[in-house]
């Protein structure tokens, strides 16, 4: 059985509904991240999780323990630690206090506080600081205060509502590895909340794409990449170009499928996850890395096509292709050794594994 | 920087040299006569810190401000609570009931409250009625008398800036403690309150300063060995005695320096511990709870208790006002308009000149404070700091400070006070940063780059003010010119020091009739009406600015 199970949660807050009679599982150890637009429902689930929301139906389980159904648990029992968007470090206590406080509520001996705090100082690399105050920190060292305050009492479950969103981008990147490899050592499981794909990409085992109170999709981070279920998570989660067509046929025994769209000549698609049959409406989908760029055709090429270069985009470590083709623009991520200049005609093609139908 | 920002800057200072550093300065030297001499020194202050008597008054005016303090904290941190944080039917109306002393002249209530509460008062008849009494019982005259009345009036400060601050907390640092499993007491004592201190010391500075400021309430309640008091009583009555007079304006000048000390104090620590700039993203609700049955009543009985009290203030007035002979009767028996008649009729000189003073001391304002608010706001003109600094620490001098200045400073050299002119300046130099804190909060709101829009398409500076930003200003300017009017219509301490035969207003025409012994209904009449009157301005802000609660929750200061 699932370390935390999730069972038809509904939250609505006055008429909108924020959490549409949602699933989810979160298996012992495992790090899952809540993905999604802002209002998307992902930050309301977590909340439900801690028990600073009250569902409006559905069950919440942890560790066998129901949560809501057999009288609602508060916050303070439920054996989590949370780490909030703000970090919600309080100003008027030093850093030692901060981090004991949930300990000190315990009313536990002087010696045990002093002993925990300096592990888990320790563990987020913020010895020596105790007697700070959290306005002579920086924002990476108040988001570790937290960290450290949410993990001193060894919690069965750890939930981090967008802890790094208010860090700069470097600092972003170097926390990223960071939380990841100490929730890895100690085996905590955990939610995560984040609206930034590269992080849920980095941080997570797996991935809850969510959208509009709904669970779009549940993967490893590469399934939500290479197999995303719909138009909305391919969309949100890299780049795509959606060119929109009819199922042509649908060979018998074979993993393609033959695509009618506006470029002309039909595409081969790989099989999507949904049955598709002849005269269905779809999308052609392919990511700009996906598409191979050449001065002349290449011989005996499928889904082989010419167009016009219409702008060039330089993005540091590679550049991207505006392809013009019958008033379709298709985005094409080449290196730079490439020689083209705008208003050039050129071939361009899409790996028929990779080109996916979607509806 | 322009030339005609410069000229702006010089006309500003000049005004204030003129009505405040002039007049303060003259207030301060002259604590320093020696009377029966030429000469000046510190001979006065000597005298009061070796005077028992005067050592009293002081250590008096301390304990009560201590006390005042306490009472309106124990009874505020509940009401704020409440208001901020509960979701409940009929807040708004409570809110605004608990709130309307603001705006209600502080001897309003004294008055509704003798009637109240005095010996042979409605509660003490009731009472021995019903037999639970036999003698009356002695609520009002006292210490304990001062403390209820001052404390009823400075009770919404409390309650505003408490409330904004529970309602400013960004809800994670709550919710962190309740993760952290700190039951709700416990959370609201270790991180609630102590996150609340800010918006607390800055409520807090304006109630403890009152007491230095109230000369009447004690006055009427028979108590008169406060500073304020005892400096009222020097000065007034012995204007002859010399030595007297200089004692009081020592009075005068002391508790002066402790209001302006301990505001500056106050706002120093405010300024040193903000804690807003921590967080970020705070909801405009701030965090809202759905209380239990049991807290629900509760709370309801506490705002309804409170709310009672505040209600008594119109309500036994109104009786007063409509009626004659209202003595040893719970509830007066003889109803009658003469009170009515006897001010609109016979004398409506003082409404007239009520209304004339506060005008001109709008119009005053409004050709000072709008210049100076952009000034201050749009400007880098040398000394603007100073200038706002100069106009906010109006706020903390005490009224009879500027009506003795003005009196000792304007009567020889510039003889401004033998005209009735200097009414008008008076309750416009009192009653400045009202208006001024009001135009400026609303120009801090309003995008430069409108105004820089305007200029960029070839309109000069003055018109780009009058075409873009006076209309979208309009609103904030709106609500500061009735909120300044309103304090002006009621300002007694400045004015009663200027005022002559023929320059009565109502609030003086109230204190003459209780001071003379005079018809009490007469002065009942005239409370009522200055709150008819008030209430009426009350809904025109409520009007413009969408909501009875902002009106209320707009002013601020005493």
């Amino acid at each position: 059985m699932a370390f935390i199970e999730i069972k038809d949660l509904f939250k609505r807050f006055k008429k909108v509904t924020a959490v549409n009679h949602i699933n989810l599982e979160v298996q012992q150890g495992e790090m899952l991240t809540l993905l999604g637009p802002s209002g998307c429902g992902k930050t309301t689930t977590l909340r439900c999780i801690a028990g600073l929301e009250k569902p409006d139906g559905g069950e919440i389980i942890i560790d066998g323990k129901s949560m809501i159904t057999q009288g609602f648990v508060q916050p303070s029992n439920r054996g989590i630690g949370m780490v909030f968007q703000n970090y919600a470090v309080w100003p008027h206590m030093k850093v030692y206090q901060n981090v004991v406080y949930g300990l000190k509520v315990q009313n536990l001996p002087r010696r045990t506080l002093q002993e925990k705090a300096q592990q888990v100082l320790d563990v987020v690399g913020l010895n020596g600081l105790e007697d700070r105050y959290p306005s002579q920190l920086s924002g990476g060292q108040q988001q570790r205060v937290a960290l450290a305050r949410a993990l001193i009492r060894n919690p069965k479950v750890l939930l981090l509502d967008e802890p790094l969103s208010n860090l700069d981008a470097k600092l972003r990147e170097k926390m990223r590895f960071e939380i990841k490899s100490l929730v890895r050592r100690m085996g905590i499981t955990s939610v995560y909340v984040t609206h930034d794909q590269a992080e849920a990409m980095v941080i997570s085992d797996r991935v809850v794409v969510m959208n509009a109170g709904n669970v779009e999709q549940v993967g490893k981070p590469e399934e939500i990449y290479d197999q995303p279920a719909n138009r909305f998570v391919a969309d949100f989660i890299g780049a795509m170009n959606f060119i929109p067509g009819e199922v042509a046929e649908v060979p018998k025994d074979s993993e393609t499928v033959y695509v009618h769209t506006v470029l002309g000549k039909k595409i081969r698609c790989r099989k999507g996850l949904d049955p598709a049959a002849a005269g269905l409406k779809v999308f052609a989908s392919i990511r700009p890395e996906d598409v191979a760029v050449a001065e002349r055709p290449v011989p005996e090429m499928e889904n082989q096509f010419k167009g016009v270069l219409a702008h060039k985009a330089y993005l540091g470590n590679f550049l991207y292709y505006f392809i013009n083709i019958n008033d379709i623009m298709i985005r094409a991520q080449v290196s730079h050794h490439v020689t083209q200049e705008e208003g050039d005609e050129l071939y361009f093609y899409f790996n028929p594994d990779k080109c996916l139908i979607l509806s | 920087m322009s030339r005609g920002n410069l000229a702006l800057s010089a006309f500003l200072w000049f005004v204030i040299a003129l009505f405040v550093i002039y007049p303060l300065s003259i207030l301060v030297l002259e604590s320093f006569k020696i009377a029966g001499t030429d000469t000046r020194g510190i001979q006065n202050y000597l005298e009061f810190f070796q005077d028992t008597y005067y050592l009293k008054t002081f250590a008096n005016t301390l304990v009560l401000s201590a006390l005042v303090l306490l009472t309106t904290t124990l009874f505020g941190i509940p009401l704020a609570y409440i208001l901020a944080r509960y979701r409940q039917r009929g807040k708004t109306v409570f809110t605004a009931l608990i709130l309307l002393p603001i705006v209600l002249p502080a001897y309003a209530g004294v008055f509704a409250f003798i009637i109240f509460f005095g010996k042979y008062g409605t509660a003490n008849l009731l009472l021995m009625e019903i037999g639970l009494i036999q003698t009356p019982v002695n609520f009002i005259y006292g210490l304990h008398g001062l403390v209820f009345v001052q404390a009823l009036h400075m009770l919404p400060f409390i309650v505003l800036s408490l409330s904004a601050g529970f309602t400013n907390i960004d809800p994670s640092f709550e919710e962190a403690a309740e993760v952290e499993g700190a039951s709700g007491f416990r959370r609201f004592c270790t991180v609630t309150l102590p996150l609340c201190t800010p918006s607390y010391l800055a409520g807090a500075v304006i109630v403890f300063l009152w007491p230095f400021t109230d000369w009447l309430t004690p006055m009427i309640l028979g108590q008169v060995d406060f500073l304020p008091s005892i400096a009222y009583i020097n000065i007034a009555y012995h204007f002859t005695d010399m030595h007297r007079k200089y004692m009081g304006i020592v009075a005068v000048v002391l508790s002066s320096t402790v209001c302006i000390a301990l505001f500056l104090l106050a706002r120093w620590w405010v300024e040193k511990k903000k804690y807003t700039g921590l967080s970020k993203g705070t909801t405009s609700e701030g965090r809202v709870i759905e209380p239990s049955l049991l807290i629900k009543s509760v709370s309801y009985l506490y705002m309804i208790f409170i709310a009672i009290l505040v209600l008594l203030i119109p309500v036994v007035l109104g009786l007063a006002a409509f009626s004659r002979r209202w003595v040893f009767e719970p509830f007066p028996d003889y109803w009658t308009l003469d009170n009515f008649r006897a001010i609109l009729v016979e004398t409506p000189l003082l409404i007239q000149n009520t209304f004339v003073f506060s005008g001109l001391a709008l119009i005053f304002g409004v050709v000072f404070g709008l210049p100076a608010a952009y000034l201050i706001v749009r400007t880098r003109v040398p000394g603007k700091d100073a200038l706002d600094f100069m106009i906010t620490l109006m706020l903390a001098f005490p009224g009879m400070a500027v009506g003795v200045s003005y009196l000792l400073a304007f009567w020889q050299g510039i003889p401004l006070a033998t005209h009735w002119i200097i009414m008008p300046i008076a309750l416009f130099t009192r009653r400045l940063p009202y208006f001024l804190r009001m135009a400026h909060s609303s120009y801090l709101q309003l995008d430069v780059s409108l105004e820089e829009a305007s200029e960029v398409s070839g309109v000069g500076k003055f018109r780009t003010f009058m075409n873009i930003s006076l209309p979208l200003l309009l609103k904030g300017v709106l609500v500061g010119v009735v909120m300044f009017f309103v304090m002006a219509f009621q300002e007694i301490s400045t004015a009663i020091f200027l005022y002559r035969g023929g320059w009565e207003t109502l609030p003086i025409g109230i204190f003459l009739n209780w001071h003379r012994g005079m018809e009490f209904g007469i002065a009942a009449a005239m409370a009522f009406l200055m709150i008819v009157i008030t209430f009426i301005l009350l809904l025109i802000i409520a009007r413009i600015s969408g909501g009875i609660l902002k009106a209320a929750w707009g002013p601020g200061g005493t």
